[in-house]
């Protein structure tokens, strides 16, 4: 009983300091911090049985980009000078996740977002499965969508294929 | 941003091949149009995610649209405000409760009152991203709508002419046209003059109160003379409201309309090109050169209209004008006063019909090259005219080019098309090269016919299958020629003229055992050409014993059914 008090009152005091601290923090920013993926595990498909089909971009892993692979994400921000890169990462992150979520299932590969000037150019491979009209809604819908949410034009480039492309199987 | 986007800008999807048609573009760009509305519809239903504003300078036009009321208490201001936001019943409400407070309320904002109440006819007008509701109720409300309008009217104190041409043009705009008039005399009686729109409206409203044409025109007539009168100057939407009212008046109407445009002319407005047909080359002439702006709503459709008639005098084959015409569309932005994507193709149809018909084939083919697909579609007859313009200028080696398109805008189920086609190319002998095209092209078309997996599948006619076999002939390509032979006896269609290109053919081959077939067939057919052949066969030929024999045998049975 008396343990349990000290550690009450152990606990209330630290609680104190604690609120003091959040109470001088409340202004700033806390870390958000995700699972931890090293950089040898990061977006590299391994061989597996040999069953699983794997498209180019998935096939090639991140050491290969600039050599045999090209960038998702293209915009000027990492530029010597230039500022605004973490805005546009995370800028295309919600892009993303917004345009998988709108045409589900119908994305044969990743986005490429390529930024020239002010205009914002969605360019995705999407697979035949929907009638075109319902593409063409879900294209108007997201165009206006992202304009509005991103104060600047967006535009969507659509390519068709009639299935996946796999490059091999891994 | 919507004016400014880029005129003929459509969606693109690239490799959905089934693009090529008009009916799809126009339900793509539909489809497309649906989406932009939905998204508006969360855009302004949750602004509270779309207000944080990236753009350095601000971008109004991609902010949300605020739709609801902010200020809510009884005031002025607040009646401004849903009179801005044209909430109608809210403002109405407002309204009563100012004057219930005792507060007086300005003469301009009663008249602005009065304007919104006369233009959305008392109900308040459907949210422009919501889906479009065309309601009877509307249209019943048109004479009990003016209701409000009429009882804040006569709640004035004191009314000028401002409130008088509210009221009068809400009255034309739903159809109390007699109530219309009334409320003139009453303008006038209380010594007050009418200003442009008054009189627009009741020149509009003037057709609906009147019965015979020539009191019609007497009515506007005398409206007219009371403008002068009143020193009101006429503008663009008088003339065309005259116009437009004499269109309902009949042959007397077409008459008058002369004077009316010679007047126009010499009040130097800008004409919007409103007319009649007999007037056109005088309007043509006076406004080659100069852009019209599309200042009246009704201009598009007019406008288009005049296309076409113009196109229509072009029947008279005056190909000048059409190129004058053509040439109007590039000035400045005429572009826009050509209509929807249905007007257009009426009127590239007829330009195009009209070039067939006039110009040299390279002309023709150059024409086709601008047009085709990126402005026109043409339908199977304008397929035909140039088929047919080909024809007249001997330049069928074209042929399975336009084939392809053919195939391409989902013509190639119209049998009409395909057996001119057919019949075009199965004409004459051409040079080698050209003939081979022409049986490449045939066998196409014989596998478009032996498709088992159209939903209308195209059915067999003497006529393209002996076009088919002709040309198949002719490039020598006598082994799918004898199939089409098997193809005659499935579709029931019976091959008379192609006999002697055969017995032709199989003589150039020199095979004899052939030769006996072609009349074993022939006589199966029970073709009355059989005897000659066997004639001829029996004379021209080697023959062994059995195939001596063979065609004694068909000789005596033919003679037999005889």
């Amino acid at each position: 009983m008396a343990a349990s008090l000290r550690h009450s009152t152990l606990f209330t005091t630290v609680c104190r300091q604690l609120n003091s601290t959040l109470w001088l923090n409340v202004g700033g920013r806390s870390i958000h911090s995700s699972a931890v993926c090293c950089k040898n595990r990061a977006a590299r498909i391994r061989v597996g049985k040999g069953d699983r089909p794997v498209t180019y971009e998935q096939a090639l892993h991140p050491h290969q980009i600039a050599h045999r692979k090209g960038w998702l994400s293209q915009h000027t921000s990492n530029l010597q000078g230039e500022d605004g890169a973490a805005d546009r990462t995370v800028e295309d992150l919600f892009i993303r996740r917004l345009i998988y979520g709108t045409f589900h299932g119908c994305l044969a590969d990743e986005l490429v977002i390529k930024r020239r000037g002010n205009l914002l150019v969605i360019c995705a491979l999407m697979l035949q499965k929907l009638p075109p009209h319902k593409y063409y809604f879900l294209v108007g819908y997201t165009e206006e969508l992202l304009s509005h949410f991103y104060k600047c034009p967006v535009k969507m480039e659509i390519q068709m294929l009639e299935e996946k492309s796999v490059y091999k199987y891994l | 941003m919507d004016d400014l986007r880029d005129p003929t800008e459509r969606a693109y999807i690239q490799n959905y091949s089934i693009y090529f048609c008009v009916r799809p573009q126009k339900l793509y760009s539909l489809a497309q149009e649906s989406g932009r509305t939905a998204a508006k519809y969360f855009i302004n239903t949750y602004p509270k995610y779309f207000q944080k504003d990236f753009a350095n300078p601000h971008i109004p036009c991609l902010m949300p649209e605020t739709l609801e009321l902010q200020v809510n208490e009884v005031s002025e201001a607040a009646l401004i405000e849903r009179i801005q936001l044209r909430k109608v019943k809210a403002a109405v409400d407002m309204y009563d409760q100012l004057l219930q407070a005792g507060t007086p309320v300005s003469l301009d904002l009663t008249n602005d009152l009065l304007d919104l109440i006369s233009l959305y006819g008392d109900c308040d007008p459907a949210r422009g991203d919501a889906p479009e509701q065309r309601t009877e109720e509307m249209v019943s409300l048109t004479l009990t709508s003016n209701n409000n309008a009429e009882r804040i009217f006569n709640m004035m104190p004191e009314r000028n002419r401002r409130s008088y041409g509210a009221l009068i043009r809400g009255m034309v705009k739903h159809g109390a046209y007699s109530k219309a008039f009334n409320t003139y005399t009453d303008l006038l009686n209380n010594r007050l003059t009418g200003d442009v729109h008054i009189f627009n409206a009741l020149i509009s409203a003037a057709p609906e109160v009147r019965e015979k044409y020539v009191e019609k025109w007497d009515l506007i007539v005398d409206l007219l003379k009371q403008m002068a009168e009143q020193k009101v100057k006429p503008t663009l939407l008088t003339f065309n409201a005259v116009l437009k009212a004499l269109r309902r008046c009949g042959s007397l109407g077409r008459t008058q309309a002369f004077p009316v445009i010679n007047e126009m002319k010499a009040l130097g407005i800008a004409t919007s090109a409103q007319g009649h047909t007999e007037i056109l080359q005088d309007v043509l002439s006076e406004i080659s050169g100069k852009s019209f702006t599309a200042q009246d709503p009704d201009d598009g459709i007019i406008k288009t209209q005049i296309h076409t008639f113009l196109l229509f005098t072009d029947s008279l084959c005056d190909i000048e004008q059409a190129y004058r015409v053509h040439s109007l569309l590039g000035v400045g932005e005429n572009w826009k006063l050509l209509g929807d994507s249905y007007y257009q193709s009426i009127y590239y149809g007829r330009f195009f019909n009209l070039l067939c018909m006039m110009e040299h084939i390279d002309v023709v083919l150059k024409w086709y090259k601008e047009l085709i697909p990126s402005l026109y579609y043409p339908n199977s007859q304008g397929m035909r005219d140039l088929l047919q313009a080909l024809d007249t200028d001997n330049r069928l080696d074209l042929i399975p080019q336009i084939w392809k398109d053919i195939k391409r805008m989902g013509h190639d189920n119209k049998t009409e098309l395909v057996e001119e086609m057919l019949s075009l190319m199965a004409r004459e002998n051409q040079i080698p090269e050209v003939q081979q095209s022409f049986a490449d092209c045939a066998l196409d078309v014989k596998a478009l016919y032996t498709q088992t997996d159209r939903r209308v599948p195209l059915s067999w006619s003497a006529g393209s299958l002996s076009s088919i076999t002709s040309i198949l002939l002719a490039a020598e390509r006598t082994q799918q020629a004898w199939e089409m032979l098997k193809l005659f006896k499935l579709a029931n269609r019976v091959p008379e003229s192609l006999m002697n290109q055969f017995l032709e053919s199989v003589k150039a081959s020199n095979n004899a055992q052939q030769a006996v077939e072609l009349v074993q067939i022939s006589a199966s057919f029970c073709l009355s050409i059989t005897p000659n052949l066997m004639e001829r066969v029996q004379q021209e030929f080697d023959l062994t014993e059995e195939q001596r024999n063979t065609l004694s045998d068909l000789e005596s049975s033919t003679a037999m059914s005889d």
